[in-house]
């Protein structure tokens, strides 16, 4: 019987050597709406799966120079212009005696910021529809999860089935559990006791799990 | 056919059968030479799913008789610390030893020693990652906690040295009521209050965002709605997207990156407290790399202290390989020996400089009252370490164990020597004083471990102290990967 609701595909593989080779099948194959979910980043996968290189390095430069002129500026309007004092006879803007503070504020933006971007990007810059939290793939135990979105141009259920068969995936399954609002794993905000509840009886039922469970 | 054989990499092997040297495999190499193997980093023949088991099993079970032991001892010289602190707060400054001349007492040598010991966990995870060493995977995770742990012992020090606790608040710069009243910039105090603070909150990212995979893994296991929401809500939502992990990796890369430098300014900028000063002893040039060798030198044998637990309580000797304890020991000769250079470094300018000052200073530190304390310095720092030339001996836990404790002991007492040998015989011998701990400065420091080790307990009960997702990815996926389902292995077979 066909999902009415289907919301993408999943497949998974059990070695970083076989993700890397599928990855690279699905991007030639011109599918764009997917994602793999991984227990470890691997090498080379953003060649494998068509990504340029992330753009976190280019913020994290902005944010350093950000912070050498906070430092510095806040060194110098108060070293020099708000409250001058006279230490044996030292320059006002002693700028070597400014250099640690600004080293340290230039590190502190730097990496503070990144980090937090970083982490942002990692839930925004991403498919339109990533697979619903609400369900166990194993992805962070041991294996290596396709998931082609239905979002994708190229979407049709029956040939994304055919198609991740063909690159020699394990437990293909079409997703239909768009989780309800207010699931505390669909990703999405929301609220509400009784949905909540649903949707995590739903996951043991239908979904199931990595080598573990 | 047995799994490991299905890769010439691919080997099994226990603990107590490594080596610490290459595999060799005649005539597999290519061109028909032999070929050098690396040992496994994870020994046992562990899978990917044996992994988080064995790191999460922890976390999720009540705890063991052994663990309220340990927890009940810390707490107890946590209660140690806390009484102290009180009574320090209520009765002042005199109950604590500095008077003059040693105005800088056991205080500032708790200080410097706790940051010394925070400086191995953001080096393991900031430097041996930059130079691709791989054995770190296995010691980071608790290298870190343990550097965040140091780092809030020794915040607490230069808190409680300035005597008046309650207006720490005035070394920060805000615009205040106060004139506006700035902290001088000029000063190597101001440097510091940004050097330790920085320090702390970019370790702390650093290590959270290492542990952002483990705490999703954690909550993939967990079965209690609450522990699941709460794990999940403290990975942000981590669900191993390679799309994700694209941004993770940078933004890891660029953290150790910066890290990398951070960690050598701050010692170097805890030890201008000193250099920049004019007393003899303090006044020297050698002075940021003697620290940061130091700090280094003390954090890794805290380190190996904290590991040879873990190995044996916390059954973490897979993941903890008699390898690691003795590339950790190799640092620590090395790291002594820079030490030891440091120290006959430090006589050889007093003399060469013909300073009447500095030279005096050495030999009254060598020689003076404090004699037995630069003994146990050299002695423990220098000589003792020695022993790690011996590749038994680095792999012999016990020896490794004593000796870190041994080098912990020494470390303190260099402290120990730089602060109050400098002091208490400055140039007016009419105002030469001698020093000594009172009962109340012992509490302290002896107190200090105690919120240390509570806090690294508790850390080993709520959160992966083996950074999961890093030991996946140095294992071998032939041996670790995990197994089809039971359709698709029919399937197969029909097929």
């Amino acid at each position: 019987m066909m999902p009415t609701s289907t919301t993408g595909i999943l497949g998974h593989f059990y070695e970083p050597a076989d993700a890397l080779a599928a990855a690279a099948k699905v991007r030639d194959a011109g599918w764009t709406h997917f994602d793999f979910l991984t227990p470890f980043p691997i090498h080379g996968m953003e060649a494998a799966m068509g990504q340029k290189k992330s753009w976190i390095p280019y913020v994290t430069a902005v944010l350093a120079v950000c912070g050498i002129l906070f430092a510095q500026g806040l060194q110098n309007y108060v070293m020099v212009w708000d409250w001058p004092m006279n230490f044996g006879g030292k320059p006002f803007a002693a700028w070597p005696a400014f250099i640690p503070i600004t080293f340290e504020a230039m590190v502190f933006w730097a990496a503070l910021g990144s980090a937090v971007i970083a982490i942002i990007a990692g839930k925004t810059d991403t498919i339109p529809q990533p697979p619903p939290m609400i369900v166990k793939t194993g992805a962070t135990i041991d294996r290596f999860v396709l998931w082609i979105s239905a979002t994708d141009p190229k979407w049709d259920a029956a040939r994304a089935e055919a198609f991740v068969r063909s690159l020699g995936a394990d437990g293909v399954r079409l997703v239909d559990a768009a989780p309800r609002p207010g699931s505390p794993f669909d990703g999405r905000s929301g609220r509400g006791e009784h949905s909540r509840t649903a949707g995590l009886r739903r996951q043991d039922q239908t979904d199931e799990g990595g080598t573990h469970a | 056919m047995t799994r490991h054989e299905a890769s010439p990499y691919a080997t099994v092997m226990d603990d107590g059968h490594l080596t610490g040297r290459p595999i060799v495999r005649p005539g597999a190499g290519p061109y028909g030479g032999d070929l050098e193997v690396p040992e496994p980093l994870v020994t046992g023949g562990k899978t990917w799913a044996d992994v988080d088991q064995d790191i999460c099993m922890h976390a999720e079970r009540f705890p063991t008789k052994r663990w309220w032991i340990a927890f009940s001892v810390a707490l107890a010289f946590l209660s140690v610390l806390v009484v102290a602190l009180v009574t320090l707060f209520y009765a002042g400054m005199g109950i604590a030893g500095v008077n003059q001349p040693v105005s800088w007492g056991s205080f500032i040598i708790n200080f410097v020693f706790w940051i010394g010991i925070g400086h191995a966990g953001t080096l393991i995870s900031a430097v041996l990652f930059l130079f691709r060493q791989q054995w770190r995977t296995g010691i980071n995770r608790a290298a870190e906690a343990m550097t965040l742990f140091a780092v809030a012992c020794a915040g607490i020090f230069p808190i409680i040295h300035l005597g008046r606790p309650w207006f720490a608040y005035w070394l920060v710069p805000y615009p205040n009521a106060r004139g506006p009243l700035w902290v001088n910039f000029n000063s190597a105090l101001a440097w510091d209050i940004f050097a330790i603070s920085t320090y702390g909150l970019v370790s702390l990212t650093f290590w959270y965002v290492g542990l952002l995979p483990d705490l999703a893994t954690v909550r993939d296991r967990a079965t209690h709605p609450w522990r699941k929401a709460l794990y999940n809500a403290m990975s942000f939502g981590w669900t191993g997207s390679h799309r994700a992990w694209r941004h993770y990796e940078s933004a890891y890369m660029i953290l150790a990156a910066l890290a990398t430098p951070l960690v050598f300014s701050v010692h170097t900028i805890v030890s201008f407290d000193f250099a920049t000063s004019v007393m003899p002893g303090w006044h020297t040039t050698i002075f940021p790399p003697y620290f940061v060798i130091g700090a280094i030198f003390s954090g890794f044998a805290m380190v190996i202290t904290l590991m040879t637990f873990m190995r044996g309580y916390f059954g973490m000797k897979h993941y903890i390989t008699l390898n690691h304890m003795e590339a950790m020991a190799k640092i620590l000769l090395f790291t002594g020996m820079m030490v030891g250079f440091a120290y006959s470094t430090e006589f050889f300018m007093a003399w060469y400089s013909g300073s009447e000052w500095e030279g005096f200073v050495f030999r009254n530190r060598a020689f003076g009252p404090y004699w037995w304390a630069y003994a146990i310095m050299f002695t423990c720092n220098a000589i003792v370490p020695q022993v790690f030339w011996f590749k038994s001996m680095r792999r012999h836990t016990l020896v490794l164990f004593v000796v870190s404790i041994l080098v912990n002991v020494g470390m303190w007492f260099e402290r120990y020597v730089i602060v109050v040998t400098s002091l208490h015989r400055d140039f007016l011998p009419s105002s030469w004083g001698m020093y000594a701990l009172t009962r109340w400065d012992y509490a302290i420091l002896f107190g200090s471990f105690g919120l240390f080790f509570t806090l690294f307990l508790l850390f080993v009960r709520v959160l992966p102290v083996v950074a999961i997702s890093e030991v996946k990815g140095v294992m071998d996926p032939k041996v670790a990967r995990g197994t089809p389902t039971r359709a698709a292995a029919a399937a197969i077979q029909e097929a």
